[in-house]
């Protein structure tokens, strides 16, 4: 029972981050339609920029604490997602290029970015110091790492913010406006170039802060990203690309069936490994609009 | 007359492709037959993606079917090599239709993201299929059998590549400019319009798949008698990105981009390499995102800006 109850906690504390990939993925799908492959290399870049703050690796002087690496991340991934979205996609867009031209760029963009991360930091992993140290703290019957309850809430309180965000402010109105309808919502005065440029600032920020969130257990590697990106996409397509809440909910059913899985049905370990891929192939065939449809334009 | 000079361009092309793996030696051979394998994968992956518009991330999963399954055929089942080879071929078409069947319904990038998971999950099955596949570390020690008492070696087993390649171009060429290969270029711009003039749209996407596929695992079968060994890395998703580069460089949906960008960034890292190390790949993003942004019809549309002798 207790380990059951363990691995309750550990797999939300996965399912949280798929979740926060998944998040990031959706905010720049909505109103644009691209999907963004580069998502994962932004939660790797987030993850680095984090040790880097904290640790004496790039400034020796500076060894600073954990509130200045959130805000290192948040800063940096901010940035580099404008100029991504500047450099690639804004020209594109303008050019009135056929949709899969910036999602092909992004995956150009991909590559330069894992490539870069392996140059500046080399290709082993890194330590991530954990904010709260690594003794087992218990809630009830809940036990697990304090950075696994870090991320647990974090991810929910975001998640809560967010679907404020869309549900009861104009611009979370006028980017749902976007998604539904491009053409109207121009015509309505959106500012379309704006709403492109927020998708994807806001959109690096969360998956470097799920990088940054997730690094603690796993260390910072530069093929953390490509997995994260697969595992965060699937996570969408399980809870629907059309609602915030669907997102979150994918993210979780991706963990608990991995783990789950893995812990007790009787099969060699490795072929496990394969079970995002089978829950992806069959959404995307039997379910395309995932658990939670979206919602008509009301 | 037109026949008898392009009868022999392809006789002059082939016997210079062949007269160089004679020329060459050891290591440059080595590179030399790797290259022709991934100008042949070009090729057919240019039809799927660049001239049916199908972006799909199980190209090099097909290769890697159609390379295990010789090799488990005639190695460790020890069927005929005959057989074998049609077992394999036909194995690589068999899966090639059951995975275009669902996943040419699915609209744009998705197509990407389900052929991903198809070929991871490819990964997956070979990497855990314990002695039948080798399991993570693959398979060696395995010989190009004789056929019909004919020992295939050395810079032969070369020209048997070279005229993969040119087989390979010489039925992609045919059929592009066919009323398939039509069809094909009008789903691309607009499946929509294509499907109101009549054409059968999901019949021509599930053919285009399952063919360029199939070609795919043919080319798998000629990679595992290279070093006569195979493992799963090979197959997995860096080449694909690779694979995709190299179509999007060279100018998507011509066949002369294919072989051009296949060439270039097969050969770039061996002069790259010494002066940037691994950051070739930085390189290769950044030309990618260039070329998308500034020259989409690649390095073949700069060749072509002399007068263009056929409409594409």
């Amino acid at each position: 029972m207790s380990d059951l109850l363990e691995l309750v906690v550990s797999a939300t504390a996965s399912g949280s981050i798929y979740a926060l990939v998944a998040l990031a993925y959706l905010l720049i799908l909505r109103p644009t339609s691209i999907i963004n492959f580069a998502v994962g290399e932004w939660a790797a870049t987030g993850a680095f920029v984090g040790v880097a703050a904290q640790t004496t690796l790039a400034w020796p002087a500076l060894d600073g604490p954990y509130w200045l690496a959130v805000i290192a991340v948040l800063v940096c991934l901010g940035a580099l997602g404008w100029l991504v979205e500047a450099l690639t996609v804004r020209p594109l867009i303008a050019r009135g290029a056929n949709i899969t031209s910036p999602i092909l760029a992004l995956l150009g963009v991909l590559v330069i970015f894992r490539e870069s991360l392996t140059m500046l930091f080399g290709a082993d992993p890194l330590p991530s110091p954990p904010p709260f140290g690594f003794k087992r703290v218990a809630f009830g019957l809940f036990a697990g790492v304090p950075q696994q309850f870090l991320i647990i809430t974090v991810t929910f309180v975001l998640f809560a913010a967010v679907w404020l965000f869309f549900e009861r402010t104009v611009w979370g109105r006028a980017f749902e406006a976007v998604a539904l309808n491009r053409r109207a919502a121009a015509l309505m005065g959106i500012n379309l170039r704006r709403v492109t440029t927020f998708a994807f600032v806001s959109g690096a920020m969360v998956a470097g802060l799920a990088g940054l969130l997730m690094s603690p257990l796993t260390s910072a590697h530069y093929m953390m990203g490509l997995p994260l990106a697969i595992q965060g996409f699937t996570a969408l397509v399980i809870g629907g690309v059309g609602r915030v809440e669907g997102a979150l909910l994918g993210g979780l059913v991706l963990a608990f069936v991995e783990q789950l899985g893995a812990r007790y049905l009787p099969i060699p370990s490795g072929l496990t490994l394969g079970f995002p891929f089978v829950l992806l192939i069959l959404f995307l065939f039997l379910r395309p609009s995932g658990l939670m449809p979206p919602r008509e334009a009301r | 007359m037109r026949l008898l000079r392009d009868a022999l361009i392809w006789f002059a092309a082939i016997a210079a492709a062949s007269a160089l793996a004679f020329w060459l030696g050891g290591y440059a051979t080595d590179v030399y037959r790797k290259m022709l394998i991934w100008v042949a994968l070009a090729l057919s992956y240019n039809f799927l993606f660049g001239i049916a518009g199908q972006v799909a991330f199980s190209h090099f999963a097909f290769a890697g079917v159609g390379a295990y399954a010789i090799v488990i055929f005639a190695h460790q089942l020890g069927l005929p090599f005959g057989l074998a080879f049609i077992l394999a071929l036909a194995l690589s078409a068999a899966l090639a239709f059951v995975v275009a069947l669902p996943s040419t319904r699915l609209e744009g990038f998705y197509l990407a993201l389900a052929t991903l998971a198809f070929s991871q999950l490819v990964l997956v099955v070979i990497s855990e299929g314990g002695d039948l596949t080798g399991g993570t570390g693959g398979i060696a020690n395995y010989r190009l059998p004789h056929v019909f008492d004919v020992t295939i070696s050395g810079p032969w087993y070369t020209v048997v590549l070279v005229l993969l390649v040119a087989s390979t171009l010489w039925m992609l060429r045919r059929l592009d400019r066919s009323a398939f290969g039509r069809a094909c270029r009008a789903i691309r711009d607009n499946a929509v319009a294509a499907a109101a003039m009549g054409i059968d749209v999901r019949r021509i996407k599930v053919l285009a798949f399952t063919l360029t596929s199939t070609l795919a695992g043919l080319a798998g079968i000629a990679y595992a008698y290279i070093d006569n060994v195979i493992n799963p890395p090979v197959f997995g998703l860096e080449n694909i990105f690779l694979l995709l580069f190299m179509i999007i460089v060279g100018g998507a949906g011509s066949h002369i981009g294919a072989i051009i960008g296949a060439v270039f960034l097969y050969l770039a890292p061996f002069v790259l390499e010494p002066i940037v190390g691994h950051g070739f790949m930085v390189v290769f993003g950044v030309l990618v995102v260039l070329t998308i942004l500034f020259q989409p019809s690649g390095l073949a549309g700069l060749v072509n800006r002399w007068p263009a002798r056929r409409a594409t």
